[in-house]
Order: C-alpha cells, then structure tokens, then sequence
C-alpha cells in the first residue's frame, strides 16, 4: 500500500511541482514523502524510482505524441547517442535514479528516529 | 548503523544531483538538458501551441496589437514608433533571441566566452578589424546628432530585455541549453554592431595580393590581366549616362613609393565568392498593369536560423512589410503603401591598408610627414569559457587599427599595416532604413540614403506615383586613379585619401529610358564617370543576363519578375563552353565514358535545373581548366589573387595561344588546348570517382546545397541536399552554401501586390515546425503570401497577441 502510495506521489510531484521548480526540488520533495509515508528501504526506492522515472519517460512521450517535433532524434544525434526514443529511455532511467535515491535517503532519514520496539525479548 | 546507512545513502543521491548539475568537460549539464519539464523536450512545442493571448510590456505607451499570420510572420499594429520598435524588439527576441545574441557576440569578438579558445584566433582578428570601435563611434555619432534614432535603439532594446527576463527556463532557446550559457542585456551598441558586421561580412580587398602581384608581374600585365573596367561592361546605371555636375578635381601624386616588395601576411577573410545579390526595377511603361514591379533577392551564406525574419510593422502614419534583420530596427528590405525598395552589395575598394613605420619598440608614435604622431593602445580582453582572458594590444593610428603586427598573422617584426575602412567612421546606417520605412516618394529615398555610410549597397526603388530608380550609395573616398588599390606608405601624406565623393555625385539614375533599373554587384558606372571606380570582386554574368532579359521583356508581370530570380541560364557556361568543347577536340575519341559526358554537354541548354547532368560535367571541368590555368601563381609563395573567371574566359576565347597559357618550366610550350585537353581528363577521374562513391550526378546532388545552422557542429539543425538548381554566377544564385537568402517581388499598384520567400523559417527553435518550413517552397522557386495585412482582418490568422 505504502508503495503505491509513494509511486503516486511522486508522479504527482513531478506532473505539479517539476514544471515550476528544478529537479532538485523535486526530489527533496520525494524524500520528505517517503519519509513521512514510513515506506521501508528497498521498496521506498523502487517505488520512489518508478513515480519519477515513469513521470519523466511519461513527459517525454506526452510531448512527443503531442507535437510531433523531429527534436529528440536532432539532439540525439548532436549527442550521440543514437535515437530520440533512446533519449527518452535515458531520462526515464535518470528520473528514476533520482526518485529512488531520494525516496531511500527519505526512508532511511526516517528510520533514524525510529525508536526500538523494548517490548522484545533479546535474550 | 542505521546512521551510517542513511549517510552513505544520502551522500550517492547528493552527489548524483550535484554530478548531473555540473558541465564535465565540453558536456553540458546534463539535468537542466534532459528534465522534461525545464529541458531541450520543452523546446519541442511550436509557437502556435504556446499561444499567450497578452503578454506583458509596461513600458509601451498603448497596447499592441501582434497578428500572426499562417506562417508565423508577426503583423505588429502600434500607436507610435515608440512603441512599434518596442515591440519589434520583443517579438523578433521571442522569436529569435539565441541568434541575434550569438551574431553581436561573434561580432563583438567574444565567441570565446561560449565556445572556449577554440574561437580565439576569430575574435582576435574581429576585434582587430575594429568593428567594436566602429560600433561604439557610431553610438558617439548618435549620442551627438541623432538623439531620436538613439531613443528608438533604447524602445528595441528595452524590448528585448523585457522578453529575457520573462523568460521561463523551458522556453529558453535549446542552443543555450546545449551550450551552457545564458543570455545577456541587450543595448542599443549591439543593434550597432551588427550593422557593422554586416559590412564585415560583405566587404573585402586585395591590397596585398595586388601589391604582390605588381611586384611580380610588373604594372602592365598586372593591367592586361586585371583591368579596372571589361571592354564591354553592362554597368549599374546604364552605360551612356550624361553626369551633369562638375567633378572635383584630384591630383595623382608624381611620385609614389609603394611599400614595394613582396608580403608574406595571412591576408584577412574574404567575401566568399557567391555573396551577392540582385535588385531590379521596371518602369510601368514595360509592365501588363501599368504599375512599377521592383525584386530583390540578397545572396548571402545559407543559415539557419535565417538571417532574415518577416514582419509587418504599422502605426496609424505607415504600412511597411518585408525582411528585417534580428537585431536591427525597423525592415530591410521591404514595401510600404507608397514605395518599396531593396539592396544589393555595392563594394568599391571600401578598405585600404597603410604601412606603418614606428619611432621605436615602443609603439607609441609612428611616422608621419616630418613629424612623429602619436598612436593610442586599445586593450581588448577576451574572455575564455574554462581558461584565464586574453589581453591583446592593439595599437591605433589616425589612420585606423593596425590590424596586423608582430602579435598577429606577421612572422616579421617589420610589419606593421594600419586598415582605414569606413566602418570607422562615425555613421549612422539605421536611420536610412527608418526613414526609408516611411517614406512616400522618390525625395524620401533621397533622403534617407544620405544617412549611408557603410557597407556601400545599390538601392533600387519604385514608387507608386510610377518612378524607378537606383542609387549607389555608400561612402566613397575621392580618389586619384589606382590610389588604395596597392599597400601604401602610412608615412607619406600623399596617400592620405582626400576627400569624399559628395553623395548627390554618387551614381545614380531616375527613370532611365530603357524602362529599368538593375544591379547585380557588376560595375557600378560605364567610363564616363568622372571619378576612379576599382574593386576586384565585380560581377561579370548575373548583370548582363538580368539586363538582356529586362531590355527583350515588355508587358511584364509580377510572374515574369518571379521566374527571373530564379532563372538558372548559366551564362558562364553558354559563352565558354563551346570554345572548350572545339579546343578538346577528339582527343577523347576512343573514351566510352568520356563520349557519354561530352554527349550530355552538346545537348546541354545551358540551364542549371536541379535534374540536369551537364552542369556537374561543366562545372568541375571549368574549375579544373581555371586551376591548370593559373596554376604557376601558387608558386609564388606570396598570396597573390588570380585573374577572374570573366578576364580568363577572354582569353581563351581571343588569345588561344597567348603566352599566358604557357607553364615556363616546361619543354613545350603550352596553349589554351593543352590546358583543356588536360583538365578534361582531370573531370573524368574526378567524376569516375564522384560516381563511384555518390551514384548520380545530377546538379542539385552534386552542389549539395546546404542551409546550416550557425553552430556548424551542430549538424542535426542544418538541412543538406536540397533540391534546388542555379549556381554562383547564375541569377537564381544557389550554390553550395550561398544563394538567395530573401526574395520579393512587389508590384505597386493602388495596393501593394506583394511576395517573398526565404529559406528558413519565422522561428529560430529548431524544435518547431516553423523553422524551416520556408525551405520546399523557397527550393521549388515558390512564394509566400507578403500583402500588407490590416488588423482587423480575420482570415488566414494563425492566432493574435495583445503587448500591453
């Protein structure tokens, strides 16, 4: 539940917040929703990841489909890197390094004040 | 643990940010390049799906209206001049602000700020040239007398500036994304210096190669081979005119002590061969309806984003429509209600170079007359993107910057050169094109070409009322027969350019009675002109073809004029070739391949139509047998300029066997056959091998005709083989990388009839679909749509804008 909550979140996040702020907002933005959210290590990762590489990679194709500009084939070729549509997979995959990194810092922050159960026995 | 996992967890995403935050080596950022939301994605919508019903400009006075037509050309409706140039500023930004930017910087000389010292020797020289002195002299000038010109450069900048800072990072032009910077103020200085850079960009001289090659061959060849005027010449203004003033006398010195040796300096860039343009106008007594039609069509390098962009700019005083070049205020080369106009090179030896002798190491006073003058030192610092600046001394004379030293292009201590140019002369070229904007009659021309200094153009004009005319205006040094054709000695006040030819004695005619004007950067006047004329770059073909088209046409129409621009008659090839094809001879008889070509080449018609094989064959062929012919001037290991295509064709035809054509160190003596006979052979290895690589060998494959963006690197924003004859030399002018960069054909009638095409596109985002969407159409010889349009028109309305 925690994760798809935060993977939607984030998405969120991106679709609102990115387009008036730097991606460095964004994923402080992320952190402190996976922190709050209490999503747990790994899994706030993937999911962190996955809402902001899925909203990036989602962008790109929106704003291909929507005008049809020969750009992204144009600069990855200025680049080269092959292919507009690699272009895309790369800013997908680099949204989603930045979501999960910043989710995972934001799930770890969290746990540092996460007292211990004292009910345990520990022998 | 758990802190030192959250540490190290929360050092790897801080770092990731800050890596993908930084530019590593030549790579930009990589962050604000590729997040969809701030990156190049954003510079994929077009300006149509960014519509803004009002924008905000609060320094206008009234609000303006911008209509947009289906071709993204801006009709910009506004209460006053203020406020029009205001908005001028705004839009031509909105629309081209990376170019205008990058232009004023390459002309600044700070190339290097964005591109790193790769760039550095190009500043060096822009700014060794002077055009930054020109342009802050010409700023002096205004300051001083032109106020009102000064106050619409401050509305255009303004404007400008207003548009940078509401601009969002999304919306910033990819260029500056690519190449990490940002863009800066703009100021009235810049609009300036671009004007400047225009004459840059179309004057020349050959000074030094002349001086060579009077030394080498001696003062008679140098005239056999170089004559100031051809025997038939089909001037600007037409042969026979009657100058009905009186010439102020000049006196050649009687004795001249040219700097006489040979020089050994990397001469500065030239012109490149192809930068032209043509302009005509015809008298209502040769047209269908009666009314004047002038066309105008400059040649410049093929660029995008283009050099020019469109506009219509209206205040409840005036209409005036056409190309205006971003950065500069008001139309080029455009129409009103009343007049329209145009512009082509008009050079005339514009520069000249003097040897300068200096009183010591020091540089601080040089020679002149008995006396030692003063210099003054001009300290340019060069900022370099990743590295320290460079300071470079320049040392200035009365005379102008010398531009070359033992800092620069000199490998010996002695050589000291100053360049006068009148790009130094205080002038004030803008106000020409605002009043031209407005006025109404022929005296209005007259008028605002008065302001003209630099670069020296041919202004054709027609007006309603029906009168034609051409004006070659710039300004010209009265000199003395051969004066600045040479290097001359900065220390003799003899060499000193007098005077200046009054602008009422410049050439010019009104309603000739052979019912045209035209010019195509030939020779301005016929030997009748009182005063010496000298350039080395005159046009031989264009003028006499235009010419001998106008005089046979009669009943002409505005499609008539649009298919002379782009006429593809190749001239050059229609006088010579015959002669090359008897001098072959069958020399090539037995040679299956060699029978195909010549074959194609005797059924050729001489049009140099895209599809058409022949002028590929003739084309390198010629190259070839010039390159043979002239080959012995590279051995003079000096620069030197050879003889033109034109001088060298008369030869072949009149003097076959004349001395010129023999190669001294061989046995034999050679003749014009020999050097064809050759030449034809070099063709076919170089064909066989063109073939073998590229496949066919039609004309437009061949030349290649490429339209490149500014960044040359940036290859992905240029467009290559485009479909599309003619050829330097040719009227429709498209070679390789130059060509026709505006055409526009106007008829005046009661209401301008009025067309116009170039090859780019209203938006300088290569992301859009309006940045190269003139292209096809310009290719196929094809025009836009250019009436004058009123505001509250309704169709064919892209979408509309409020400036308030």
């Amino acid at each position: 539940m925690k994760f798809i909550a935060l993977t939607i979140l984030s998405v969120l996040v991106v679709v609102f917040v990115n387009p008036f702020t730097p991606f460095w907002i964004v994923m402080i933005c992320i952190g402190m929703i996976s922190a709050l959210l209490g999503a747990k290590g790994f899994s706030s990762f993937l999911a962190g990841g996955l809402g902001m590489g899925l909203a990036w990679l989602g962008q790109t194709v929106f704003i291909s489909y929507q005008t049809g500009s020969p750009l992204p084939d144009q600069m990855a070729e200025i680049m080269g890197l092959g292919s507009g549509v690699f272009l895309s997979m790369i800013t997908g995959i680099l949204g989603f390094l930045l979501g999960g990194f910043s989710a995972y810092s934001g799930s770890l922050f969290r746990r540092l004040f996460k007292k211990r159960p004292d009910n345990l026995y520990r022998g | 643990m758990k802190y030192i996992s959250f540490l190290l967890v929360l050092a790897i995403t801080i770092t990731l940010a800050v890596l993908i935050s930084r530019p590593i080596g030549p790579v930009p950022p990589v962050a604000p390049l590729i997040d969809p939301n701030h990156g190049f994605w954003q510079n994929m919508y077009s300006e149509d799906e960014l519509i803004e019903e009002e924008l905000s400009l609060p320094d206008l006075s009234n609000p303006v209206t911008v209509v947009y037509d289906e071709n993204l050309i801006p009709h910009i409706f506004a209460a006053n001049k203020k406020d029009l140039y205001m908005a001028q500023g705004y839009i031509t930004a909105k629309h081209r602000l990376w170019q205008m930017e990058f232009q004023t910087r390459a002309a600044a000389g700070r190339l290097s700020e964005i591109v790193g010292d790769i760039a550095l020797d190009l500043d060096r020289m822009t700014r060794r040239k002077g055009l930054g002195y020109g342009a802050e002299l010409g700023m002096e000038f205004l300051e001083k007398n032109d106020p009102e010109t000064l106050e619409y450069l401050k509305s255009y900048a303004a404007g400008v500036n207003q548009y940078i800072s509401q601009l969002s990072p999304g919306q910033t032009p990819v260029e500056y994304k690519i190449l990490n910077y940002r863009p800066e103020e703009w100021t009235p200085y810049k609009s300036l210096l671009l004007l400047k850079y225009m004459s840059d960009m179309l004057v020349g001289d050959r000074d030094l190669e002349y001086t060579n090659l009077r030394k080498i061959l001696g003062a008679q060849m140098l005239d056999k081979l170089y004559p100031d005027l051809p025997n038939e010449p089909d001037p600007v203004i037409e042969a026979g005119k009657v100058w009905d003033f009186d010439a102020i006398p000049v006196t050649k010195p009687d004795s001249i002590n040219y700097p006489d040796e040979t020089w050994k300096m990397d001469p500065l860039p030239q012109p490149v061969e192809g930068i032209g343009s043509n302009n005509w106008a015809v008298a209502p007594s040769k047209t269908k309806n009666g009314n004047p039609i002038l066309a105008n069509d400059p040649h410049l390098g093929l660029n995008l984003p283009s050099l020019w962009y469109s506009l219509q700019l209206t205040t409840p005083e005036y209409s005036v429509k056409g190309a205006s070049l971003p950065g500069a205020l008001g139309i080029i080369s455009g129409f009103n209600q009343n007049i329209a106009w145009g512009v082509t090179n008009a050079t005339k030896d514009a520069r000249d170079w003097y040897k300068i002798t200096f009183q010591s190491e020091d540089r601080k006073a040089y020679k002149y007359g008995d006396e030692w003058r003063p210099t003054t030192f001009r300290v340019e610092e060069i900022k370099i993107k990743g590295q320290e600046a460079f300071l470079d001394t320049v040392v200035y004379t009365h005379y102008g910057p010398v531009v070359y030293d033992k800092n620069f292009r000199g490998d010996r201590q002695d050589v000291n050169f100053a360049l006068k140019w009148t790009v130094h002369m205080g002038s004030n070229e803008q106000k020409t094109f605002l009043l031209l904007n407005e006025a109404k009659d022929h005296k209005d021309y007259n008028i605002a070409l008065d302001n003209f200094t630099a670069p020296a153009q041919n202004f054709v004009f027609a007006s309603k009322s029906g009168d034609i005319a051409m004006r070659i205006q710039g300004k010209f040094a009265l000199k003395w027969p051969e004066q600045g054709k040479f290097l001359m000695d900065g220390s003799d006040p003899k060499m000193e350019w007098q005077t200046y030819i009054p602008n009422d004695q410049n050439p010019q005619t009104l309603n000739p009675e052979r019912g045209f004007v035209a010019s195509a950067n030939q020779h301005p006047v016929d030997s009748n002109y009182p005063y010496y004329v000298f350039d080395n770059s005159y046009e031989h073909y264009r003028n006499r073809r235009i010419n001998g088209r106008l005089r046979q046409m009669d009943q002409i129409t505005i499609d008539d004029m649009k298919a002379l621009q782009f006429d593809d008659y190749y001239q050059q090839a229609s006088e010579i070739l015959p002669t090359m094809l008897s001098l072959l001879g069958d020399a090539f008889k037995e040679n299956d391949k060699a029978q195909e070509y010549l074959s194609q080449l005797k059924e050729w018609d001489f049009y140099a139509d895209p599809n058409q094989k022949a002028p590929t064959l003739y084309y390198i062929w010629w190259n070839d047998l010039y390159g043979q012919i002239w080959k012995k001037w590279d051995e003079f290991g000096v620069p030197v300029v050879k003889p033109n295509s034109y001088q060298t064709i008369q030869f072949l035809l009149n003097e076959p066997e004349a001395k010129i054509f023999d190669v001294e160190n061989t046995s034999e003596v050679e003749t014009a056959k020999d050097h064809v006979q050759k030449s034809f052979q070099m063709m076919l290895d170089e064909m066989g091998k063109w073939e073998e690589e590229n496949g066919d060998y039609a004309w437009a494959n061949y030349k290649n005709t490429t339209i490149q963006h500014l960044v040359p690197q940036f290859k992905a924003f240029s467009v290559s083989h485009v479909y599309t004859g003619g050829g330097a030399g040719i009227v429709n002018a498209t070679s390789g990388r130059h060509g026709a960069s505006w055409r526009m054909v106007v008829e005046l009638g009661d209401k301008p009839t009025a067309f116009g095409v170039y090859p780019g596109g209203q938006s300088g985002n290569p992301g859009s679909k309006y940045y190269k969407n003139f292209i096809p159409v310009w290719a196929e010889g094809k025009y836009l749509n250019f009436n004058l349009r009123e505001e509250s028109e309704a169709e064919g309305v892209l979408f509309q804008t409020t400036l308030k």
